[in-house]
């Protein structure tokens, strides 16, 4: 009884924890889809994707995947090839000098974004004004410092993938290599290289991500280039709008896409390699049947699920047109809010008559008249069923945008919602 | 057989700090020959591969193959393929690529790489299995890769460090005869490392015994066997009983031994301390267990043993009787097995028999670990 | 010394050394040492425009970091209450967050290190997508859900649990709970990784003694867990203490974190070197109280990012 409770708690244990992990996540992309203009997942009001649409209109948007990108791929070059060297002096250094060059290569990781920021920004500039150059040089330029700031301490986690890899590595097979006549360059890029491929693809997209959602040390040195989390940090900052939850989205399907994808293809080497080794001379020779991708393979399926799935949903954004239930929506904000206005103006009517009351100390026969009409009034002709006719429609369609857009603030659904 | 390109190494020292790896060596290896160093591990015997395939400068010396200085000639600059103890076989390429790499490094095309491959498959009885990957290979098939991969570099010296070392004994067994069969095939010169005597006796030419860096002896398997320079050459080569003493009279080519334990015996001096052991000088002195008989009860002699024995074992090929020896360590004698009957000596005192010729003495010196 | 550069250079080739050790020499000393020194001679710097600098007024000063404990010169109070204040709230809230961390991730790294089966895996990579979405929007979605019309609040009003909003972000339960939720993955790796390779022998003999879970745990699996438990407390705390995109999203309006301050010092306010001294006394005091830590839990610096 003991153990069962025990796993029962686990496991409550650990959907609690994943509902943590993932909830934001999921609660993120559903507000995407969601056509109120604040994002939220709860009143739901329409499926629209009309936030897709005005994230790719937005131009600083495109700007910043556009200086990301090239920032990324800067800062993906410069990080593993900075990584692989300091893995391989590593890997040879004097001893007595080991700890503290390990030290030194490791701190990058602990030292808080924010200084790594500021001291490239502070030592750079100081190069440039000793170098005689003006303000819009090279060395001072956004995506150049961005760069060496991010790759200082992307390299280290760079060096750590590939120092893994690196201690099972031969140093025996280079030495076969050289004893068969290869140069050191040659021993490199035909044995080494291969051999850490895939540490390197690791480290790379690593390094990329890494590069692609930087803040701290970015926010110091992007100058005139601001990369897309400067640009959403903006965003996040004065104000948001659901657009942002649609590149959000984006940003989650393309992960959990290219997650699925790489386990698949793990999937497929392991089962490659066992096919192999049971594989006679004959099939080796170039004929032989490999289990084909999706054999066995749960992720390679889930990724053409996921691949389907996302085409459907493309396919209908194309094809859907929510106007017709956001203008419901809208009609039934304007109402809700003249409801409001009114049920305002009655308290007011009520608050001056009872003044008036109180200053006349009469006046008890009035005080109740205009209360049913209100109420009854309201509530009939402005039941959610009765506003399906086409022709009602029609009209607050083409009134109620600019109605909207004026009275944002005063017709915060919040405010409305709080004293229903 | 071609005379191929022989090897020489002239005062090599190899300092690694203050250690010293290899002391004086002076070696001369002739073309075409396999060639063994036998030795204890660590005992320098591969740093001296890795200073003639260019992986290590010597401290001091030369380095000559073909006659030439090696010095400052980068291994992948010399004429000398080596094969690794571990083999090191490129694991993400197939056989036959692993094979032809040399040729790759020099730019040949691939269909003459296939070729070549193909034929060296065939040369190691290994022929189609070019597209497997060298885990995919046994391990007797992956010491013949990596055999056929310096072949393929067409080297004047091939270079082996340990290469049977992880194969078990049969496999081990098999390869020997078929490294030989090879080397005379090919008519190329070997250098062999093993600290395995069994293999350096059957395949080699010319054997050099090494100790702590040093090199004991330098010669055909038969006299390391029957002639040995050194205390620690007899002990490490094949098994020997060994009998402590000092010289008491030198008779020419023979000395009597006034040994700790056993009396007085006679022994033949070992060629290379002929006229260097003298009267008073501590000496040691080997018989293998096959040397001794044994003789009547009572014999007396300058060549006769008296022994306790402690306890006896049969071999199948052999009988093989245990007695006290000096210093704890136990006289071994091994009786061939030619059908006769064997009684069984234990608790009894027993005479051991040798000849003269059988019994060599050499001066004192450290013997080899167990 | 020459000895191991000739060896260096024997063992890779002179091109291939040469590019080995540029690239270590340019990273090491250009991009980390260099810079942190060139940051500290800065923060004893005063302020000055650009003309002025090298000039006879650029003399080394400590004028910045009394700054931070004094405050301005002829202020109205004698301390700077206001940044000290917020920067031992910094270091408090990235204690909080580093143990709420440690508390949160310890089983789940304990679970996944010690069972067996394919759904682990599936359970790494749900793990490391979180991790793969961009800070800023992590503290978006965290917005989205504690905000006064957030998730949160919509639920329990609607269910009645509460009746006006709770603000979490004046709170700072949004911040704790962002900062928390940002480095999980930094806490569970390391100690995975140690747990991972912990016999499970050790655990059935311990339990074959009569051993509770819990004194299982104390006495055998969190001793053998110490390198990683260090390693990610160290790297939580780091990061917490170092955050910004969190504080400047999920942080309420009257409550600072320590690197705003430093933000403001260099884009609002213009004073580099201020910025600077700040900076340095942020790294200089978590590294002190990192290695304070771990000299009181007895572990190595070298476990560190293993």
């Amino acid at each position: 009884m003991n153990n069962s409770f025990l796993r029962v708690s686990i496991w409550v244990y650990l959907a609690i924890f994943f509902l943590y992990l993932l909830g934001p996540l999921v609660i993120m992309s559903i507000t995407a889809f969601n056509s109120s203009g604040f994002p939220r997942m709860t009143p739901w009001e329409c499926l629209t994707f009309q936030w897709f649409g005005e994230l790719f209109q937005d131009q600083r948007i495109l700007n910043g995947i556009k200086n990301s990108l090239i920032i990324g791929a800067g800062t993906v070059v410069l990080s593993v090839a900075m990584g692989l060297a300091g893995a391989l002096m590593l890997t040879q250094i004097w001893p007595k000098l080991r700890a503290t060059y390990y030290t030194v290569i490791i701190a990058p990781i602990l030292i808080p974004g924010v200084v790594l920021g500021i001291s490239t920004l502070v030592f750079w500039d100081r190069i440039n004004r000793m170098l005689g150059l003006g303000a819009d040089s090279f060395l001072s330029n956004g995506i150049f410092l961005t760069v060496i700031g991010q790759s200082t301490f992307i390299a280290s986690y760079c060096m750590l993938v590939l120092v893994a890899r690196l201690q099972r590595y031969d140093v025996a097979l280079t030495e076969a290599a050289l004893d068969l006549g290869a140069t050191h360059a040659q021993a490199f890029r035909k044995i080494l290289l291969p051999f850490m491929r895939p540490a390197i693809a690791s480290a790379a997209v690593l390094a990329f991500l890494a590069s692609f959602e930087n803040y701290n040390t970015t926010t110091f040195t992007f100058g005139e280039y601001p990369t897309l989390t400067i640009e959403l940090a903006q965003k996040v900052r004065y104000g948001i709008t659901p657009s942002i939850s649609a590149l959000a989205f984006i940003i989650v399907a393309l992960t959990v896409f290219f997650a699925l994808l790489n386990e698949a293809k793990l999937k497929r080497q392991e089962l490659v390699a066992a096919a192999r080794k049971n594989a006679t001379v004959e099939e080796l020779a170039g004929k032989i049947k490999l289990p084909s991708f999706f054999a066995g393979n749960m992720a390679a399926v889930l990724v053409v699920v996921f691949a389907v799935a996302t085409i459907t949903v493309v396919g209908t954004a194309t094809a859907y047109n929510p106007g017709q239930c956001i203008a419901n929506v809208k009609e039934q904000k304007r109402l809700e809010a003249e409801q409001r206005i009114q049920e305002l103006r009655k308290q007011r009517e009520e608050q001056r008559k009872k003044r008036e009351a109180e200053e006349a100390e009469q006046g008890d026969a009035q005080q109740s008249a205009p209360k049913p009409s209100n109420n009854s009034g309201f509530g009939n002709v402005f039941a959610p069923n009765t506003l399906d006719s086409d022709d009602e429609d029609d009209a607050t369609g083409a009134e109620t945008p600019s109605n909207n857009g004026g009275s944002g603030g005063v017709f915060d659904p919040n405010s409305l919602q709080d004293n229903q | 057989m071609s005379a191929g390109v022989g090897v020489d190494l002239e005062n090599l020292w190899i300092r690694f700090g203050d250690f010293v790896a290899v002391r004086d060596a002076n070696v001369n290896i002739n073309g075409g020959d396999f060639f063994s160093f036998l030795g204890p591990s660590g005992c320098g015997k591969t740093t001296i591969l890795r200073a003639v395939s260019g992986f290590l400068d010597p401290s001091e010396g030369k380095v000559l193959i073909g006659g030439n200085d090696m010095r400052g000639i980068g291994p992948n600059k010399r004429p000398t393929a080596l094969i690794f103890q571990n083999l090191a076989l490129f694991p993400l390429m197939k056989v036959w690529e692993n094979i032809t790499f040399s040729m790759e490094i020099n730019g040949a095309s691939a269909a003459q790489r296939r070729k070549r491959g193909d034929e060296l498959l065939d040369m190691i009885a290994l022929p189609g299995q070019g597209d497997k990957l060298p885990s995919e290979l046994s391990g007797g098939q992956r010491q013949r890769v990596a055999i056929a991969r310096a072949l393929c570099a067409e080297p004047d010296v091939l270079l082996l460090d340990e290469p049977l070392s992880a194969l078990d004994l049969k496999l081990r067994q098999h390869m020997r005869t078929e490294l030989r069969e090879i080397q005379k095939r090919v008519g190329i010169t070997f250098i062999y490392i093993t600290h395995d005597q069994g293999e350096a006796l059957t395949m080699s030419d010319s054997i050099a015994v090494m100790r702590a860096g040093v090199i004991d002896q330098i010669a055909d398997g038969k006299t390391i066997y029957n002639d040995p320079n050194t205390a620690f050459a007899a002990s490490f080569v094949g098994e020997n009983n060994v009998f402590r003493g000092k010289i008491k009279q030198v008779m020419g080519n023979e000395a009597l031994i006034r040994t700790n334990r056993s009396g007085d015996l006679v022994a033949r001096v070992s060629t290379a301390n002929q006229g260097k052991l003298k009267e008073g000088d501590d000496a040691m002195m080997f018989v293998r267990p096959e040397a001794f008989a044994i003789a009547p009860d009572g014999a007396t002699g300058d060549h006769f043993v008296t022994a306790r024995v402690t306890h006896e074992e049969f071999e199948g090929n052999a009988y093989n009787i245990f007695t006290e020896g000096e210093g704890g360590k136990e006289i071994k004698v091994s009786l061939p097995n030619l059908g006769q009957s064997f009684e069984d000596h234990t608790g009894q005192n027993i005479t051991l028999e040798y000849e003269t010729r059988n019994a060599v003495l050499v001066p004192a010196g450290e013997l080899a670990a167990e | 010394m020459p000895g191991f550069l000739k060896e260096f250079f024997n063992r890779n080739g002179t091109g291939m050394g040469l590019a080995i050790l540029g690239l270590v020499l340019f990273w090491t000393i250009g991009l980390i040492i260099l810079p942190q020194l060139s940051m500290l001679d800065f923060s004893f710097r005063p302020n000055l425009p650009p003309p002025e600098i090298g000039g006879p007024k650029d003399v080394y000063t400590l004028e910045n970091y009394k700054y931070l404990v004094y405050g301005p010169e002829g202020g109205s109070q004698s301390y700077n209450t206001v940044d000290l204040r917020v920067f031992f709230r910094t270091l408090l809230a990235a204690v909080c967050v580093t143990i709420f961390n440690l508390i949160l991730c310890y089983p789940i790294a304990y679970y996944l290190g010690q069972s067996k089966g394919s759904h682990i895996r599936i359970f790494a990579i749900m793990l490391i997508i979180p991790y793969w979405i961009n800070e800023i929007l992590r503290a978006f979605a965290l917005r989205i859900i504690f905000g006064e019309t957030g998730v949160l609040n919509t639920l329990f009003t609607g269910l009645g649990i509460w009746d006006t909003p709770f603000d979490f972000i004046r709170n700072d339960i949004a911040l704790y709970a962002g900062l928390g939720y940002a480095y999980i993955l930094l806490m569970i790796f390391p100690m995975y990784n140690v747990i991972e390779s912990l016999d499970k022998n050790q655990i059935e003999a311990a339990r074959d003694l009569g051993a509770p879970w819990w004194r299982i745990h104390w006495r055998v699996v969190i001793p053998y867990a110490k390198p990683g438990i260090s390693s990610g407390c160290t790297m939580v705390f780091m990061l917490s203490a170092g955050a910004l995109a969190a504080p400047q999203i999920l942080g309420g309006p009257s409550s600072l974190w320590f690197t705003q301050l430093i933000y403001q010092q260099f884009n609002d306010n213009n004073d580099w070197p201020q910025g600077a001294a700040y900076a340095i006394v942020l790294l200089v005091t978590c590294i002190l109280f990192v290695l304070a830590v771990m000299r009181l839990f007895k572990v190595n610096m070298g476990d560190i990012g293993k």
